[in-house]
């Protein structure tokens, strides 16, 4: 990594989904404009675009982060998994909904669908750090993240379902 | 919302970043977590022409003891802070002031070298680390020195930083046995930003209060002690009511910011509030209460 480059140009390299990326695109490109427009993974969202709603949330290097407010640039040399491939294994392959995404299903965790992306990437985060947390916990974890239509009560309630899921493997 | 442009370099290293940092000098801003620069560079608050990465120079991460306390590099994240139960351990207070800051994903970014450089006047941390006597590692290719924290945050987002010098790390000495802290924060339910932020380390022997570091943030231009309570405290018991004599002092010669999320009046009341909240947790931590 720590390629030093001048100029108003950046060659990023990034692991997307799996995938070996590499794009010389302007240093003021955003990873979620990356990964929007120059890889066309359009399932990571722009809500706020000011850092407050978690629509964009990816998990850069297995953290999630809010890709609006990480440079491509910074992320070079990571790696980088969005939505699209929340379904599928190591090796790829499709293996149907996550236990977050058919936590969300079963629970009607969304309306509208435009926070879902990032609901389930924080979720995701929250349930790797805290596997069983308590409803005021799971408040806690996702208060990064704004929704505008369920009223959250169906988003802990699909958290709080899908640690069950994950407890009773 | 895209920043204006601007060209971006990773040096490789610190001596690497110092050499980027000097030549650049006034078109460059440094970036660490991002959390707060690129909101602002998005808004074309701030428009530099040059961004040097810290990222690169790992030695600004690590967590390491010392003869008399912690050395936290200033690259540490709040969330890398959060998962050291062994620092946390050592340095009450720290952890319980991390958890309240913005939200996992700022939280795994945003890193306390940041969180003291950008001198913003809501910023949680440099209130704890003002209570826990933090000292500032700053180097450049000058050459390193160390300062106190109290007095390097001059005003709204400035901060005693020298051109060409960064932040390389924060030391925090280990309080003496006896030692309890509370950070407690009013904050802004929108935004989590601090209308008021208080941080206290009483030390308590006996009942009696022998040492008090007690700081503000989110109410005036800049994070800094109470003088006037940590005065009152030593030599106290920590009765409630004591406490409270003490935090009414809290506001004494305090001039409060005054915007669209609380008035002056409305700060001023927080902040007694909040400070008599962190006495009485802290004064509680500290073990050994004497009944009123
Ligand atoms: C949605 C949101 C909510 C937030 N909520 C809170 C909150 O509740 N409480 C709170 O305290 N903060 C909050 N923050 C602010 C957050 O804590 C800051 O991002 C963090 O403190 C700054 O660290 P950073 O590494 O991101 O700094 P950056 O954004 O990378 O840099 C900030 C400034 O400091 C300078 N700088 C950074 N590192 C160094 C260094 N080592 N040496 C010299 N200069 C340096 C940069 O040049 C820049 O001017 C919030 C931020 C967001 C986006
Ligand atoms: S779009 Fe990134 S936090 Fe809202
Ligand atoms: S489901 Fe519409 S914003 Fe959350």
């Amino acid at each position: 990594m720590a390629q030093v480059q001048d100029g108003t140009d950046v060659t990023v390299s990034l692991q997307v989904n799996g995938r070996h990326e590499v794009h010389t695109v302007p240093a003021r490109t955003l990873l979620v404009h990356h990964l929007r427009n120059t890889l066309g993974l359009t399932g990571t969202h722009v809500g706020c675009d000011t850092t407050q709603c978690g629509a964009c949330t990816v998990e850069l290097d297995g953290t999630a982060v809010k890709s609006c407010t990480v440079l491509a640039a910074q992320a070079d040399g990571s790696s980088v998994r969005t939505i699209e491939a929340v379904s599928r294994g190591e090796d790829g392959r499709d293996g149907g909904l996550d236990h977050v995404q058919q936590a969300f299903w079963d629970q009607h965790g969304l309306q509208c669908g435009f926070c879902t992306p990032g609901m389930v990437m924080a979720v995701r985060q929250l349930l790797r750090d805290n596997p069983r947390p308590t409803e005021d916990e799971v408040r806690r974890g996702i208060d990064g993240n704004l929704c505008r239509c369920t009223g959250y009560q169906n988003i802990v309630a699909a958290a709080l379902a899908a640690a069950d899921a994950e407890a009773a493997m | 919302m895209y920043p204006a442009e601007f060209a971006y370099v990773r040096p490789d290293g610190l001596d690497a970043v110092f050499t980027a940092v000097d030549e650049y000098a006034d078109d460059a801003k440094v970036i660490a977590g991002g959390q707060s620069l690129l909101p602002l560079m998005k808004l074309r608050l701030a428009t530099p022409a040059m961004l040097i990465d810290l990222a690169g120079a790992g030695e600004l991460s690590g967590q390491h003891r010392t003869p008399s306390g912690v050395r936290l590099g200033a690259m540490t994240t709040y969330r890398e802070l959060q998962h050291s139960p062994h620092t946390l351990g050592l340095l009450p207070g720290l952890g319980e002031t991390v958890a309240v800051i913005a939200d996992t994903q700022v939280r795994a970014r945003g890193t306390i070298g940041g969180a003291v450089a950008h001198g913003d006047p809501t910023a949680d941390l440099p209130a704890m680390l003002l209570a826990l006597e933090a000292q500032v590692h700053i180097g450049s290719r000058r050459g390193h020195r160390r300062v106190a924290l109290d007095g390097f945050i001059t005003g709204v987002f400035s901060t005693g930083l020298a051109d060409g010098e960064i932040v390389t790390a924060l030391e925090i000495p280990l309080p003496p046995a006896g030692t309890g802290a509370a950070y407690e924060k009013v904050e802004q339910p929108a935004s989590h930003l601090a209308l008021a932020g208080v941080a206290a380390v009483l030390t308590v022997e006996a009942g009696t209060v022998r040492r008090a570091r007690v700081a503000m943030t989110g109410v005036t231009t800049t994070p800094r002690r109470l003088t006037a309570v940590e005065r009152a405290l030593v030599g106290s018991t920590t009765s409630d009511v004591a406490l409270s004599e003490a935090a009414a002092l809290a506001v004494d010669g305090v001039v409060p910011l005054d915007d669209v999320h609380a008035s002056p009046q409305y700060r001023l009341h927080l902040l007694e509030v909040a400070t008599r909240q962190a006495l009485q947790v802290a004064a509680r931590r500290a073990g050994a209460r004497w009944a009123a």
